[in-house]
């Protein structure tokens, strides 16, 4: 095992796999579609954090 | 913000040869790993960079990154003189690749493609062994943990 593969293997122990299974379950269309809802959720988002009010 | 399913047509509606890779690719695979673009390897046959240029026409491609005002244009010369284009679009961010390391260009990573029905199109997308070598041969930093789920992905669906 190589130096890259241990790294990739100690990030391995953090993966949600709840999440992953979720994802999992869903059709590549609907995983798409769910990545472009976050995307509008990004800009949303961003737009809320420059018009916020302290 | 990047509107995949419109980029993704608009290469579909021009009949453009593509593969699809990168994050959006991951997440077809199953990824549930945000991403902010496409990426995707296109052939560099002459007829298809004229309808890749055509197909992207509309949307004011330029370059990302990019100050404003440069004399650009992403026509088939262009894209003939360059290989690798990141850009800016109307529609949002894409990134037109004629190789990838580990992977080479489009005829070499055909054999390597799956077709996916998305968006009421057929669409081919890098598959899961071959996304994964490809990254690995890349061998940037910052993919590792995607890879990290990739590989768990792979794990998954050949355990069923």
């Amino acid at each position: 095992m190589n130096s890259m593969d241990k790294v990739i293997e100690v990030y391995k122990r953090d993966v949600d796999l709840t999440l992953l299974d979720e994802s999992l379950r869903r059709t590549p269309e609907e995983r798409i579609r769910a990545l472009q809802e976050f995307e509008v959720f990004r800009e949303e988002l961003q737009e809320a954090m420059k018009s916020k009010t302290k | 913000m990047t509107r995949f399913a419109e980029l993704l047509a608009a290469l579909d509606r021009a009949r453009v040869d593509f593969i699809l890779i990168g994050g959006v690719a991951a997440a077809a695979h199953g990824s549930p790993r945000a991403t902010q673009d496409i990426d995707v390897v296109y052939s560099r046959k002459r007829d298809n960079l004229e309808r890749l240029s055509g197909a992207l026409a509309a949307y004011s491609p330029y370059l990302r990154g990019s100050p404003p005002g440069l004399p650009f244009a992403l026509d088939k010369e262009t894209l003939q003189a360059g290989l690798n284009f990141t850009l800016t679009t109307t529609l949002g961010w894409i990134d037109l690749l004629g190789e990838i390391t580990g992977g080479g260009g489009y005829d070499d990573l055909i054999p390597h493609a799956v077709s996916i029905e998305i968006f009421g199109q057929t669409c081919r997308v890098l598959d899961l062994e071959t996304l994964i070598s490809t990254k690995r041969a890349a061998g940037r930093p910052k993919d590792f943990e995607a890879l990290a789920e990739l590989e768990l992905i792979q794990s998954r669906k050949s355990s069923k």
